[in-house]
């Protein structure tokens, strides 16, 4: 009997629980399509040189990662379709069921939904899996062809990961139905919003906040105390100082504010403020430290990225708990637009909802700049890492040396490094080029200089250099007696090298002053390792100056005929690092690097990074606009009773309609907005600090392509979301 | 006298052929300015619909209702609205007030509606929340306030814009006798000092006694018609449940 009650019930409601059957759906199918890529049957061809397992594993603990975010969304819609059912609840109650039947009755109810949103959600994951084969085929550089399969375990894991979030929603949900009392469940949609009580959260929030600017002004003046000098350049001064003045000033604002028993709305107002500027001066630590290479260590930097992030989180929070305020002033203060039409009822809805929902709008946003970042952030990440292996991974293998720790002449690299002769003979691997060369020092003296920002160019002669450029197919450069010319690395700016070059049209070394040649600069992509540490340019110098010269770095690059594999090349790796350690006890860091493994690696990274924060992108938006969107349909049947007050006050339709579209806007666009001024200012600022390397390995036009690309999607899922809810809200209103 | 809402051979048919309920037979009647008429009878009787059918959120299936000479049922469904909130003023038993607005401000949205210069909106406030004795309640939000208090600040939005007619449904049904007793001395004074003519639907005989005329309603047709003149109210009371008597059943049934 009941099992037939619970597919009537089914069978009837799918309408109403067409939100849960669709959420649910998109959710099955994100999480299908991205976690397919793992399964163990998934063996797409690409190539003996790439090995898949690195990325596979990867992958599936950051999509579970990111799913369990799918939880909270699963617990909030159901707790709406509990809100929808209430009334169905009591009438069954009344009638003499038991509370603990009806509860399992829904139970078996959103079950039903759920495995048929499963099915379907599964059904249209193979489809959006042939994307991501797409997109993970073309990162490896290969053709894709389309092909229909189901993998077993993937679908085992995907029913099994929902359906054990059903049971566990389930059991709340039981819970809840069995503790509601029948007179509630009856008067649950004539129910007003209870009370406008201030959501006491704020209050949390705040202590919280001056708990953080407490141990900011701590960490401000422990910084001056170890770190200031008076040498330094006037923005890290002020850096240093206003990071001990704005949290200062925060809490004094705090502590007048008490005493002097200013308003909440005041209080809060000036703490917003203040965090505004506690963030920027927080953020400028980053940014100045890369520009004027300070020695505060990456703990320093990370707790003030750490501060940043608190105070933007800060700032969202109050400004949504004002906003609500700002229009009651804005209210109070004209009665020519308070008494205009309907504008009463409007800033009556839009209030009443703020004050009983800040806490839910500010997760909302903070979620949304969140997910905004991470779409943006995505390309720009991948394509800096796989910009800088083009230029990292020029040779097939890549030996190299560095003498930062080294401090007697007598312990620099001499070596040129056989074992690789050897091993590479004994693999009958042929070599194209094979090139082994010394890096030198101009000047024997600048030897001991190690101040980073100070580090000395290095030279390289230039039957090495041609070799090297013969080696990548650049053309062979020619250089007159007592020439030198200069080589970039693509980082370096063109204002940097002109005014380099204009300081520098001679060098004076220890073989005698050399003049810049006519070429003065080459721009060409060489690889990392061929510049010394901190700088960006080499020296180009005749071979017969160089032999007069102090060589400090050993390098050999290689070019095979065939690449070599990845088994071989780690064999190798291992052998090269027994024999020439990173750290050696002479002080000389030895590297070696193979083409091969690096795009290995960084492919498989690079993929897991992408597709995990697309996923977690998309996932963290829809969670919100659902979140949103439910929370204007929850209300549908307060709302219905308001606009059928106003219809029998003698408001046009037309007027009606109006107002509802105006109402949603401001519900969509509030948390948005917020959303997309905070996420702007937290782009621009990390697309500021890494401006060099996006200009080099992305480039600023395929950069804003991407962005323009993310920004049109997350505009159409939101128009979508805004007119179905528009179209329902309406419905129900009318209805 | 003149004549402010005639109703001509109203009817009112629910359903589709072969199974039709008629809500409303054939009633005509008609209201004076300044009048207080109640409208009486039982559950199912036609009252409501009757009611509905003059405040235009229904619309009859026969017959002419003239509200001041314009014919209410030849009126444009685009227009509806207007001629609601220009002419009629609404009092429900459920109050219908908005939960989000304070007092005062749900008068004020029935101002703001009609378009009225946003200056003279607080004085019109101030003066009606005086004569109806709300004054000390005006910012309060209406889960603040006593059901007495919500359903006369409903009567203050009702008639602050002056309606030609003012539709009055079972006020006093969600009240107490005390508040009722309160509420219905506040129509009566709206009735005798501010000159508004009142249409109130209701079935409680004490409610109704306040009406200087009643039309007892059965079965969609208007039964009878009883007329206050010049007796005290506790004859008129008396009269009222004499009429009850005999619409609830009639002698014949009894015998």
């Amino acid at each position: 009997m009941y099992a037939k009650l619970v597919f009537r019930n089914a069978k009837r409601s799918v309408k109403d629980y067409l939100v849960y059957i669709v959420t649910m759906t998109i959710c099955v199918t994100l999480f299908y399509s991205f976690l397919s890529i793992s399964s163990s049957n998934y063996n797409p061809d690409i190539g003996t040189e790439y090995d898949f397992t690195l990325l596979s594993d990867g992958m599936k603990v950051a999509i579970c990662m990111i799913t369990l975010l799918l939880l909270f969304l699963i617990r909030f819609v159901n707790h709406y379709m509990l809100r929808r059912k209430q009334k169905e609840f009591a009438v069954q109650s009344i009638m003499g069921m038991e509370q603990k039947t009806i509860g399992r009755i829904f139970f078996a109810e959103t079950l039903i939904m759920g495995i048929v949103s499963i099915l379907i959600g599964i059904f249209f994951g193979v489809f959006c899996s042939q994307f991501i084969t797409a997109m993970l085929l073309t990162a490896y550089g290969k053709p894709y062809e389309i092909s229909w399969t189901l993998f077993p375990d993937t679908v085992l894991l995907t029913v099994a990961f929902f359906v054990l979030c059903f049971f566990v929603v389930g059991i709340f949900n039981t819970r809840a139905i069995q503790k509601t009392k029948i007179i509630d469940m009856l008067s649950a949609d004539k129910e007003n919003e209870p009370e406008l009580k201030k959501s006491r959260f704020i209050s949390g929030v705040v202590v919280l906040f001056e708990l953080f600017t407490v141990w900011g002004l701590i960490i401000g003046i422990q910084k001056v105390f170890f770190y200031y000098d008076t040498r330094f350049a006037l923005p890290v001064q002020l850096m240093f100082w206003g990071n001990i003045l704005f949290p200062l000033l925060t809490l004094l604002w705090s502590i007048f504010c008490i005493i002097r028993k200013k308003k909440r709305e005041c209080f809060i107002a000036g703490l917003l403020i203040c965090s505004a500027w506690n963030a920027f001066t927080a953020a400028s630590v980053a940014a100045l430290t890369n520009k004027y290479y300070l020695s505060l260590g990456g703990g320093t930097l990370n707790q003030y990225l750490l501060f940043v992030l608190i105070d933007l989180l800060f700032f969202i929070c109050a400004l949504i708990y004002l906003i609500s305020g700002l229009i009651v002033a804005w209210k109070e203060k004209s009665p020519e637009h308070r008494y205009r039409e309907e504008a009463l009822f409007f800033l009556g809805q839009i209030i009443s909802k703020l004050n009983t929902t800040s806490k839910t709008m500010v997760i909302i946003c903070i979620t949304l700049v969140l997910a905004i970042f991470m779409f943006v952030a995505a390309p720009i990440l991948t394509g800096w890492s796989s910009g800088y292996l083009d230029i990292r991974s020029m040779y097939d293998v890549q030996v190299y040396s560095k003498y930062n720790d080294v401090y007697e002449e007598k312990n620099l690299p001499h070596d040129s490094y056989e074992i690789i002769t050897d091993f590479l003979a004994e693999h009958k691997i042929d070599t194209d080029y094979d090139c082994t060369f010394n890096l030198y020092l101009p000047e024997k003296d600048d030897f001991h200089n190690r101040q980073k920002y100070d580090f000395p160019i290095t030279a390289i002669s230039l039957s090495d250099y041609n070799t090297i450029r013969e080696m990548l197919g650049y053309e062979q450069i020619f250089l007159g007696e007592d020439e030198f010319t200069t080589q970039w690395k693509s980082i370096a700016t063109e204002e940097e090298k002109s005014s380099f070059l204009a300081e520098h049209t001679s060098v004076a070394t220890d073989g005698g002053t050399l003049n810049l040649s006519e070429q003065s600069c080459y721009g060409e992509a060489m690889g990392e390792t061929i510049y010394n540490a901190y700088t960006n340019i080499l020296y180009v110098f005749p071979d017969n100056i160089c032999k007069k010269l102090l060589p400090v770095i050993k390098n050999r690059y290689i070019t095979t005929t065939e690449n070599i594999s990845y088994e071989n090349a780690r064999k190798l790796e291992r052998l090269f690092t027994e024999e020439y350690p990173e750290q050696t006890e002479s002080g000389v860091m030895y590297g070696i690097r193979f083409s091969t493994l690096q795009t290995n690696s960084t492919i498989a990274n690079n993929f897991v990074l992408q597709a995990a924060m697309l996923y977690g992108a998309v996932v963290l938006m829809i969670i919100c606009l659902t979140v949103l969107s439910l929370q204007q349909l929850l209300d549908a049947g307060q709302y219905k009773y308001r606009f059928s007050v106003l219809r029998k006050l003698g408001v046009e339709e037309k007027h009606i309609s109006k107002l509802i579209l105006k109402q949603l806007s401001v519900w969509f666009g509030l948390p948005i907005i917020v959303a997309i001024v905070i996420a702007t200012v937290v782009i621009n600022y990390f697309i500021q600090t890494i401006s060099a390397e996006i200009s080099a390995y992305i480039g600023f036009s395929t950069l804003m392509l991407q962005i323009g690309t993310t920004v049109g999607i997350l505009v159409i899922l939101l128009i979508c979301y805004f007119i179905s809810t528009w179209i329902i809200f309406r419905r129900s209103v009318n209805s | 006298m003149n004549t402010i809402l005639k109703l001509e051979h109203i009817q009112k048919y629910y359903g589709n052929e072969g199974n039709i309920t008629k809500a409303i037979k054939d009633i005509s009647f008609s209201v004076e300015a300044g009048e207080f008429l109640g409208i009486m009878g039982a559950s199912g009787s036609g009252k409501t619909t009757l009611l509905n059918c003059i405040s235009t959120i229904d619309t009859v299936s026969a017959g002419h209702i003239f509200l001041e000479g314009a014919d209410v049922t030849e009126i444009k469904p685009k227009a509806l609205a207007r001629f609601r909130r220009e002419n009629l003023g609404f009092v429900f038993q459920d109050f219908n007030l908005l939960d989000t607005l304070t007092i005062s401000e749900n008068i004020a949205l029935a101002l703001a509606i009609n378009k009225v210069p946003t200056g003279s909106v607080e004085p019109r406030i101030l003066d009606i929340a005086e004569k109806l004795n709300i004054s000390d309640i005006l910012n309060k939000y209406p889960y603040q306030v006593s059901g007495g208090q919500k359903q006369r600040c409903a009567c203050a939005r009702a008639i602050i814009n002056n309606p030609k007619l003012l539709l009055a449904d079972e006020p006093t049904g969600a009240l107490d006798s005390h508040s009722s007793q309160m509420l219905l001395s506040t129509i009566q004074s709206i009735n005798e000092q501010l000159r508004a003519t009142i249409l109130m639907v209701t079935h409680d005989a004490f409610t109704a006694s306040y009406a200087s005329r009643i039309l007892f309603l059965k079965d969609g047709e208007i039964f009878m018609e009883l007329r206050k003149g010049n007796d005290s109210r506790s004859i008129f009371f008396d009269k009222i449940l004499n009429v009850l008597t005999m619409i609830g059943g009639g002698q014949s049934h009894v015998c």
